[in-house]
């Protein structure tokens, strides 16, 4: 039988096929989010190809025949020792159990080698023997195992294309080399962090420069900043922070600062005190497209803190380092949630807090993100989301983190919430709630005063003898084989604190997990009207093109004078019929953004950004 | 079989607790009955009362029954004028029985709408078809918390426990002066808080009496869970226990106001009463549906334990004690009773003379433990009505 009728046989999402080729792509198996560690050969070998995403990718080539077995997919093959920590980290994340397909990539080289098969060897590459002068023997290639790894990013907007060369440096000297070793060969090259742009600026042909290798990280505590390599993720710079009663304002965990602040500039819920852009660094240093090295606080420099409202502007250089802004952090600090039946009141809401200084990060949700993000299983958040629509009538949640002055201003403001002991309830209880009977009148309660159970006296413990919340019971949702590793993790309790949930912001790539999405980005002031007229109008582009959507989320910024909103497209990326029409949607709703900045002078659409992070966020929102 | 010698009554509210078990009766006494009404969540009108009538057990009745889609907030009721005309030309008397039943404050202005704004239509529509009678489905309580003794004449009260009251109170003396202005003869009606069938405990509804039932079985249910799967940790934190009968002891003390009662009558007296006044009465009246004999929260409170397997429920009037510790159970249950306390322990006596006279001295069945048995476990079978249409 031939590898296609295979294929064609495999349409189960269980067939290690079909999970290789569901692979989400989010670098979430580079960072050790779960505690429980990463993948050893990835750790030795840096190139996302010796990670389990990497893995995936290139047994979903084999299986396509798009590659042949060669000397760098044998070594990847076998560096596997099926330790079994992708399967934690991927099931947590999307349900997905990828220790099946790195049998199956095992099996296939092993197969093929035992067939009589010919491993196809590197080929002779006078460039390459250049650039491993630069790099070194490892950190360069040309080996097609390696380069179809890095032929994805997450955007459904580009094709895929494999690179030429991979090569990871480890200095900023060995980069500049590249540069002018690139720029006298007329050589393409692309910077790749973790591959998570969104609008396919991370692959290329020609070169691909990994900058993985390039992780130091140097505090300078006096100073109220920490020095990054272009290799430094969000969750490992966090973790550090923390050890050092620090915070600093961080993205998706895997993706790394440099490329973060490069491409959008840092935003999460924190972004409501912290800011965005250039509030979050204090200074950066460049190598520029000739190779000469600058940094941002040179007379000299290129005004990087400006801003143009262009799309595809020019990328300044690479980004080697960045002193990012540490902040203070108080023993006091915990989340809540604040239900809301409407939008428009969770509007009112943040933008009072915001105005008022009341709250460290703020941000709606709605009850798609709320169930999607607490739910271990698909199955379990689509139940989970009708119980918050229809039992506990919770359409929308403010999620507010903040010191214990800032908790009680939002109880003195007369909103009834769920305090970090109740979500810690909520969330381990979440079996519970699907069976909960008691439901019903918690009802009718609100139907007399919305969520006025909250206000109840001993409500709480009430709430947590009826949910009996334990990591035992949250754990017997999942796969059995992995419950004890899941009912070990939730007994740690940063895994239900909503402060380091938000810090880490490890739960968000759940929203990938039924579909992968593409998100709209907007910045626009917190009116209601303006903010649902997005919401209809976006809603009525992804009907007209059948596309999942749902509401992402909104966080104000500078008191209140704008926020940060999101609303989210999911897509099939293997059914090439669906891909067409998320581009189309995704045209669509860049078209209705323009239109909106043009007509209120206010609105600016999230692609504009893009290589524009460094700037000032003033420049960005008020120019 | 249809009754043509009967008049053609219109009714709305028939969806409702009171209004459906109203027309089921007037159905099968042989009544034609048009309904005024609204389709709801992707169902007909007409689905809505097919299902119900099924439920009734009298689904051959649905050809007695033509169902009108209206809106008693529109003019002419948001019918067509042909329509509009031809009903005029056919109804002989209105029964009024569609009503917003909310309590809560909040809901004024929706409350207020529902049963005074809506008033206009019905009754211009009333006036245009020069019925010989409407039948509005008031309360008793429109007595308004002022008096002790409550006549069977419009209230003058001024102040009232909630809005509910309130607007039925104001929409007893709107109707009354429009009749009156009109001449047409005209019934108030005046339930108390009404549960289900004395004899086979069915209903549609499970609010008021239910509530309090419904709330102490669930927070004896969650302790119970904790006792017999959790280790009963927070039970016993709480002096929650099973005790050496098996039955569940859960300490709940209710404070209510004073010494009272609680009036209380079945569903099928009601309808039983009703019937009896519109088809005796000539010239209309006020009529008190009230249970001379009331029961009290003690009375229930025992019903309740003996049905439940459970002890320890407390009934103790008079005011809570400053600075009162109460466990999570008693908090909760204080909140859930809430709306319904000034229920509970009414002083209030309600006038019958009108009342008897018009249904020949029928009157209410005392409430026994097998009434509330019965009536509980029905609840308890269709899940307090979740599993009813299910």
């Amino acid at each position: 039988m031939s590898m296609q009728n295979n294929i064609n046989k495999h349409k189960d999402i269980k067939t290690p096929y079909e999970t290789a080729r569901n692979c989400r792509h989010y670098a979430m198996c580079k960072i050790d989010f779960l505690g429980g560690g990463v993948c050893e050969s990835g750790l030795e070998k840096h190139f996302v190809s010796y990670y389990p995403q990497g893995r995936m990718i290139l047994y979903e080539a084999l299986s396509e025949n798009k590659i042949s077995v060669t000397e760098k997919c044998v070594e990847i093959a076998d560096s596997c020792n099926l330790c079994g920590k992708c399967d934690y980290q991927c099931y947590f994340l999307n349900e997905m159990r990828p220790t099946k397909v790195m049998e199956a990539l095992k099996d296939h080289v092993e197969t093929f080698i035992k067939n009589g098969g010919k491993v196809k060897p590197a080929k002779d590459d006078s460039l390459l023997t250049e650039i491993k002068q630069i790099v070194g023997e490892n950190w360069a290639t040309n080996d097609e195992a390696i380069a179809i790894t890095y032929s994805h990013d997450l955007s459904p907007i580009s094709e895929p294309k494999i690179p030429d060369y991979v090569v990871m440096p480890d200095t900023t000297e060995e980069i500049v080399s590249l540069v002018k070793l690139f720029n006298k060969n007329k050589t393409t090259y692309t910077i790749r962090g973790n591959g998570q742009n969104l609008l396919g600026f991370a692959v290329n042909e020609g070169a691909i420069i990994d900058l993985n290798r390039m992780k130091t990280i140097e505090f300078d505590e006096k100073n109220w900043l920490v020095k990054v390599g272009p290799g430094v993720t969000a969750f490992d710079l966090q973790k550090q922070a923390q050890k050092r009663g620090y915070r600093i304002n961080a993205a998706e965990p895997a993706a790394l600062l440099c490329a973060n602040i490069m491409c959008s500039g840092i935003m999460s819920t924190f972004s409501t005190t912290y800011g965005i852009n250039a509030d979050n660094f204090i200074n950066a240093e460049f190598v520029d497209h000739s190779g000469s090295l600058f940094n941002l606080n040179e007379t000299s420099s290129p005004n990087l803190y400006s801003y143009k409202n262009l799309q595809h502007k020019d990328s300044p250089g690479i980004c080697v380092s960045a002193s990012i802004r540490l902040h203070p952090v108080t023993d006091d600090e915990r989340g809540i949630l604040v239900p809301f039946e409407t939008l428009n009141n969770a509007l009112d809401f943040i933008k009072d807090c915001s105005v008022r200084h009341i709250g460290l990060a703020l941000g709606i949700v709605g009850a798609e993100y709320i169930s999607t993000f607490l739910s271990p299983t698909k199955k379990m958040a689509s139940e989970i989301k009708n119980i918050f629509v229809d039992k506990l009538n919770i359409p929308w949640l403010v999620v507010v983190i903040g010191d214990k002055y800032a908790i009680r201003s939002v109880s003195e403001m007369g909103f009834p919430f769920f305090d970090q002991n109740m979500f810690k309830s909520l969330y381990l209880g979440l079996p519970s709630l699907k069976t909960a009977q008691w439901l019903n009148l918690v009802k009718e309660l609100s139907d007399d005063e919305p969520y006025s159970y909250l206000k109840v006296k001993s409500f709480a413990e009430l709430f947590e003898t009826a949910l009996s919340p334990s990591p035992r019971l949250y754990s017997q949702e999942v796969d059995k084989e992995l419950s004890p590793f899941f009912e070990k993790l939730f007994s740690r309790k940063e895994m239900t604190d909503l402060v380091w949930l938000n810090m880490y912001r490890i739960m968000s790539t759940r929203l990938g997990r039924k579909k992968p999405f593409l998100p709209a980005l907007i910045y626009l002031p917190i009116d209601k009207d303006l903010i649902t007229e997005f919401c209809d109008k976006f809603r009525l582009i992804a009907e007209k093109h059948h596309i999942d959507n749902d509401f992402g989320f909104i966080t104000p910024i500078d008191n209140g004078k704008r926020c940060i909103f999101e609303y989210d497209f999911f897509y099939d990326y293997n059914d090439p019929e669906e891909i067409q029409r998320i581009r189309q949607v995704a045209m669509e709703a860049n078209m209705l953004i323009d239109d909106y900045s043009v007509k209120t002078g206010t609105v600016k659409g999230h692609p504009y950004v893009l290589y524009q992070g460094f700037c000032r966020k003033e420049n960005l929102l008020y120019s | 079989m249809p009754d043509k010698s009967k008049p053609i009554i219109a009714l709305t509210g028939a969806t409702g607790f009171l209004g459906s078990h109203l027309m089921a009766s007037l159905l099968t006494k042989g009544y034609s009955i048009i309904v005024f009404g609204r389709s709801a969540k992707n169902e007909s009108l007409k689905e809505r009362i097919s299902r119900l009538l099924l439920w009734f057990g009298i689904d051959s009745c649905l050809d007695q029954v033509t169902c009108i889609d209206s809106d008693l907030s529109q003019d002419n009721l948001g019918i067509s004028n042909g329509e509009y005309s031809r009903l005029c030309s056919v109804v002989g008397s209105v029964i009024h029985c569609a009503s917003d039943t909310s309590f809560s404050e909040s809901k004024r202005e929706k409350v207020m709408a529902a049963n005074i704004n809506n008033l206009k239509g019905i009754l211009e529509f009333s006036k245009n078809a020069h019925v010989n009678f409407f039948h509005y489905i008031s309360t008793a309580y429109v007595a308004g918390t002022g008096g002790t003794y409550c006549k069977e004449i419009l209230s003058s009260a001024k102040s009232f426990t909630n809005v509910y009251e309130e607007s039925k109170a104001a929409a007893e003396n709107i109707i009354s002066l429009f009749c009156q202005k009109n001449s047409i003869n005209l019934s108030i009606i005046r339930p108390s808080i009404v549960y289900g069938d004395s004899q086979s405990g069915r209903s549609l509804k499970f609010n008021a009496l239910y509530f309090p039932i419904r709330s102490a079985q669930s927070i004896r249910d969650i302790y119970l869970n904790d006792i017999y799967n959790n280790g009963g940790k927070k039970a016993a934190k709480n002096g929650i226990y099973i005790d050496k009968d098996g039955y569940l002891f859960l300490p709940l003390k209710i404070y209510l106001p004073g010494e009272g009662d609680l009036n209380i009558i079945p569903v099928d007296y009601f309808v039983n009463a009703t019937i009896k006044i519109i088809e005796n009465c000539s010239r209309g009246g006020i009529y008190h549906l009230t249970n001379n004999f009331p029961t009290t929260m003690k009375i229930v409170a025992k019903y309740y334990e003996q049905l439940m397997k459970v002890r320890g429920v407390e009934i103790i009037y008079g005011p809570q004690p400053d600075n009162l510790l109460r466990n999570p159970a008693e908090e909760l249950f204080d909140r859930f009773i809430e709306p319904y306390r000034p229920y509970l322990s009414d002083i209030r006596v309600f006038d019958r003379t009108n009342t008897c006279l018009a249904t020949d001295n029928l009157n209410p069945p005392g409430f026994t433990y097998e009434i509330f048995k019965t009536c509980m476990e029905y609840a308890i079978e269709v899940n307090w009505g979740a599993s009813i249409f299910a």
